[in-house]
């Protein structure tokens, strides 16, 4: 899914080409030091897949080798996508719909990424130091490695700097002024607590918060006791400068 | 008279003024008071106007129709299956939002509703304006303003209900929630195949029932499956596919979605029908006065205070009245005695009766104290503080702050605080509380504490007894543990309260709630305790004739002889006074020995005797043994066989005086009392928890497991004080 939001002009098509050339080398390198048979027929079908960016069923790869001109018995296409997604030049994707899709990776070219959590942004960076580093650990173990990938999750710096605290009920002060951001649980304490006039949105001011747990808190002009289960459950937000001014400006 | 009858339901939120409203509207004297939930007794009256006997049913208070607690079923079971012909809802006007919720699920039973106004004033106070004329407009139904504490608006109110149940018009069913498309479509599809499918004659309405069912509502959902027969599977299959999808839809559960969207619909009626001026906010008081009470260092301090001091003003303000009753119970034993010839009679009127009934209406003044003190902090609305402040310590037991409301009752009558467990949400919570409430050592024990204590301890009675009442509750504390570690197994459930505003209290209000519950004790005293006064009287005044071992007559014959010859010699008066003091003295030992013999030969005295063996090992003898027994009608009587087994005439002093005679010691006297706070509950709480539990079984349980405490705890305390030497 990452790869997918890199812009296309990044990879020209004389570095895509370079990119398959080195994948077949190493194919046969593998397959021949494993005795796998019929090598030859397996290549072509990396070479047809190789020819495709596109995630593609089996039923899909059958019918572009039969466009090619060749008729495999799909036990070996079937055989042979599973060595290759063994040895890592495809990765198999199984996805809601049930369908198995098969998509090659592209070994050697490469970059990695940090993906936003909260926003979804994905940013690509490369680091030599880190490469070398990553290569330099695996020669040292006597590991071969065909391909690696590095996906740092996190916020972003955008959605840090919007970042309010978030905090359980539980862990909040008196007197202190609150919106209510979320409340966790099963269906029936929230229903529960909505029709008591407690919402996701709501304005609340801790009148206590005895030490262990329990919680009155003010909304408009009644109070509820939480016991410390639910303040628990109740995740909330300071108010923002804002929305201070103009809980004062309406206190007094 | 009347050709016909109109049943209307009243609904609302709790603390909505409405069973304020329904004491204005029936005149009879019902409990107000404050922590949710109050009315789960479902309360009607009928009242006659305009032609109609009007049946008014006060609904219990609840936020919602959904079933989260007794009250919101039964609410909703009234509605569905009695079907009233009007539906009052109480509508908060200070609280808009949230009355209208209830309104929209209310709206969506199809009942011909009807809109009192409540707290209108309240609402003005704080800048809220609502136009009636346009909320009556927008959601198609009559909207009466009332205040309910200054009972306006009453009148109008029972009109428009008349009016409404009179009119033929077709239940408006325009004027109702709609949610959004996606959910919509749902609903008619399971109202289709609710239709179409139903073998039987579907409970409810099939759009309300495709709403619940959407909802996940598990009562509706089993009545559902159970009036469409074969086609409950796919009915249900249905419906959870279409939960399914919602939920991946809005990525979120329906029954959420559901509530917000009505939410949605209610934030517009209010944009349209109030108007909300925001020149002064005035200070909200009761949220100062939480701000102390419910203060996490002051709180606690405050509530031990006031329990404190409650317990101070029922004994020690009690100690007058009680005085005066003793005092008026004397003289009429004492005209009784010269009036009436000796016999039979006289003495079924003496020694039964008014010793019976006498030693336990000297009481009624710090009972009628104690409950006016439960009646203050309920009206104040204090009572829903200490459920939270107690909530803290109520999980020791396993058990969360609102069991300590009919914990608290407790102390004052076992019967209403079994029966206030019923606000507990949960079953186990419910009979887990109902299991410990008896250890709270209620009003009827204190007589014998103090009897016991006041003879034996002397000026420590009061530490004695404050610490029989810790006794009582450090064992609820371990029994509640115990029982939630093994036979109550289970989750905790969420504790989630509403602090009424504070109210000032009405005097009136109090006197009533007071007078309702002293009203309870009284009526026991003229029954069960009247009946086992006599009863017991009866088992110790026979069989008359008694083989004595003595010839007490004949000493007594013997005695005055003797005077008689001294006297004789005796010629100075004061020396004739002094024999004849001599004299006195020792016809009373005589006699007094004669009816510690009778009543130990009496039927009681045997039955005491056949008991004894049981008891001999705690320290308490034949006669403590019958007072235990008879106690299980009524605590208090164990106070009276008491008096009776002691032949101690009329008074708390007169069997002081004979129980320090007894040969009973402090040790036996506090095994005794423990005994009296841990065995099991009187026959009105018994017969209230077969009640609530609604299971012999937990009645047996509660009995034998209570007694089987008691046996234990008072051995132990017996006999480990003996081996200390305390004896």
């Amino acid at each position: 899914m990452a790869r997918r939001n890199i812009p296309e002009d990044a990879q020209g098509k004389t570095g895509l080409k370079a990119i398959h050339n080195q994948e077949k080398q190493q194919f046969r390198k593998l397959f021949s030091q494993e005795n796998i048979d019929r090598f030859e027929d397996r290549y072509r079908i990396l070479e047809i897949l190789l020819q495709t960016e596109h995630h593609l069923s089996e039923a899909e790869v059958t019918e572009m080798l039969n466009e090619n001109g060749h008729d495999f018995s799909p036990a070996l296409i079937r055989e042979t996508l599973d060595l290759m997604c063994h040895f890592g030049f495809l990765h198999a994707n199984r996805f809601d719909n049930g369908r198995m899709l098969y998509e090659h990776r592209h070994l050697g070219q490469h970059h990695d990424h940090m993906i936003c959590t909260k926003c979804g942004r994905i940013e690509e960076f490369t680091n030599e130091s880190m490469e070398s580093l990553q290569r330099k650990i695996a020669a040292d173990s006597g590991f071969h490695m065909l391909q690696h990938r590095m996906e740092i999750y996190g916020i972003c710096r955008d959605c840090l700097k919007e970042r309010i605290p978030i905090l359980p009920l539980t862990a909040a002060r008196q007197g202190e002024r609150l919106v209510v951001r979320e409340v966790a649980g099963g269906s029936n304490v929230r229903v529960r607590l909505m029709t008591m006039g407690l919402r996701v949105g709501d304005e609340i001011e801790v009148i206590t918060n005895l030490s262990a747990g329990q919680v009155v808190v003010a909304l408009d002009h009644n109070r509820l006791a939480l016991g410390r289960g639910l303040a628990d459950k109740i995740m909330v937000r300071a108010l923002d400068s804002q929305e201070m001014k103009a809980a004062e400006g309406g206190a007094q | 008279m009347e050709s016909s009858i109109l049943t209307i339901a009243l609904a609302g939120n709790p603390n909505s003024g409405k069973t304020t409203i329904f004491n204005n509207l029936t005149g009879t004297r019902q409990k107000v008071g404050n922590w949710p939930g109050v009315t789960v007794e479902k309360k009607e009256g009928t009242i006659h106007r305009h032609g109609y006997a009007l049946k008014i049913v006060d609904l219990p208070g609840t936020y919602s129709l959904t079933p989260f607690s007794i009250e919101e079923i039964v609410a909703r079971d009234f509605i569905l299956d009695e079907s009233p012909d009007v539906v009052i809802d109480i509508i908060d006007a200070s609280n808009l939002e949230r009355s209208l919720y209830l309104a929209t699920q209310l709206r969506e039973l199809d009942c011909r509703l009807l809109f009192a106004l409540n707290m209108a004033d309240v609402a003005r106070e704080r800048g809220i304006k609502i136009d009636a004329d346009k909320l009556s407009e927008l959601l198609d139904l009559p909207v009466v303003f009332t205040v309910g504490n200054r009972n306006e608006g009453i009148d109008g109110l029972l009109e428009s209900a008349i009016a409404l149940a009179e009119s033929d018009v077709e239940i408006p069913r325009r004027r109702r929630v709609k949610y959004s498309k996606d959910i919509e479509v749902a609903i008619a599809e399971i109202r289709e195949r609710l239709v179409g499918g139903a073998t039987g004659e579907l409970p409810y309405n099939p759009r309300w029932i495709a709403i619940k069912l959407l909802e996940n509502d598990t009562v509706v959902r089993e009545r559902a499956a159970a009036a469409m027969g074969q086609g409950a599977g796919a009915l249900m299959d249905l419906v959870d596919r279409h939960r399914a999808t919602l939920r991946d839809l809005y990525d979120d559960d329906p029954e959420i979605i559901m509530t917000d969207e009505r939410y949605g619909f209610i934030a517009g009626i209010v944009r349209e029908a109030v108007t909300t001026s925001t020149t002064h906010r005035r200070v909200d008081i009761s949220r100062n006065i939480d701000l102390v009470l419910t203060n996490r260092l002051l709180g606690l301090p405050v509530f031990i205070f006031f329990i404190w001091a409650m317990f101070q003003l029922t004994f020690s303000l009690g100690a007058y009245p009680m005085a005066w009753i003793e005092s008026g119970i004397g003289l009429l034993s004492g005209g009784l005695t010269r009036a009436l010839p000796q016999g039979l009679f006289r003495d079924f009127l003496m020694d039964g009766l008014i010793a019976g009934v006498g030693s336990v209406i000297v009481f009624l003044p710090n009972i009628l104290i104690l409950f006016f003190c439960i009646a203050l902090f309920e009206d104040t609305g204090y009572m829903a503080r200490a459920a939270f402040l107690m909530d803290k310590i109520m999980h020791l037991i396993g058990l969360h702050g609102k069991s300590f409301i009919p914990m608290l009752m407790g102390f004052g009558c076992n019967v209403p605080a079994v029966m206030a467990a019923r606000t507990l949400e949960s079953e186990r919570d419910r009979i887990l509380t109902i299991l410990i409430t008896p250890f709270m050592s209620c009003s009827a024990k204190l007589p014998v504490y103090i009897i016991l204590a006041g003879t034996f301890f002397g000026a420590q009675a009061g530490s004695v007894i404050f610490g029989i009442y810790l006794m009582g509750i450090a064992l609820s504390i371990l029994t509640g543990r115990l029982f939630r570690s093994t036979l109550l197994k289970g989750e905790e459930a969420p504790f989630v309260m509403e602090l009424p505003p504070y109210r000032a209290p009405m005097l009136k209000s109090l006197m009533i709630h007071m007078w309702d519950r002293s009203k309870m004790f009284l009526k026991k005293m003229t029954g069960v305790i009247l009946v086992g006064s006599v009863v017991v009287w009866g088992l110790s005044a026979f069989p008359r004739n008694i083989d004595y071992s003595v010839d007490y007559e004949g000493r007594i014959a013997f005695i005055r002889e003797a005077y008689e010859a001294s006297a004789a010699e005796a010629s100075a008066g004061q020396r004739r006074e002094a024999l004849q003091a001599e004299m006195d003295r020792r016809v009373d030992e005589v006699r007094q020995a004669r009816d510690m013999e009778r009543a130990e030969k009496s039927y009681m005295g045997r039955l005491g005797k056949f008991m004894a063996p049981v008891f001999h090992p705690l320290g308490i003898d034949w006669r403590g043994s019958v007072a235990l027994l008879t106690g299980f009608a009524a605590k208090e009587i164990v106070v009276s066989t008491l008096g009776i087994l002691h032949a101690a005439g009329q008074g708390s002093e007169a069997l002081q005086a004979a129980l320090g005679e007894s040969g009973m010691t402090r040790l036996s006297a506090l095994s005794m009392m423990l005994f009296v706070l841990l065995y099991m509950p009187c026959l009105a709480t018994v017969s209230a928890i077969r009640r609530e539990t609604g299971s012999t079984r937990w009645m047996l349980f509660s009995i034998g497991y209570s007694t089987a405490l008691a046996w234990g705890v008072a051995f132990a305390v017996y006999q480990g004080g003996r081996l200390l030497g305390l004896a």
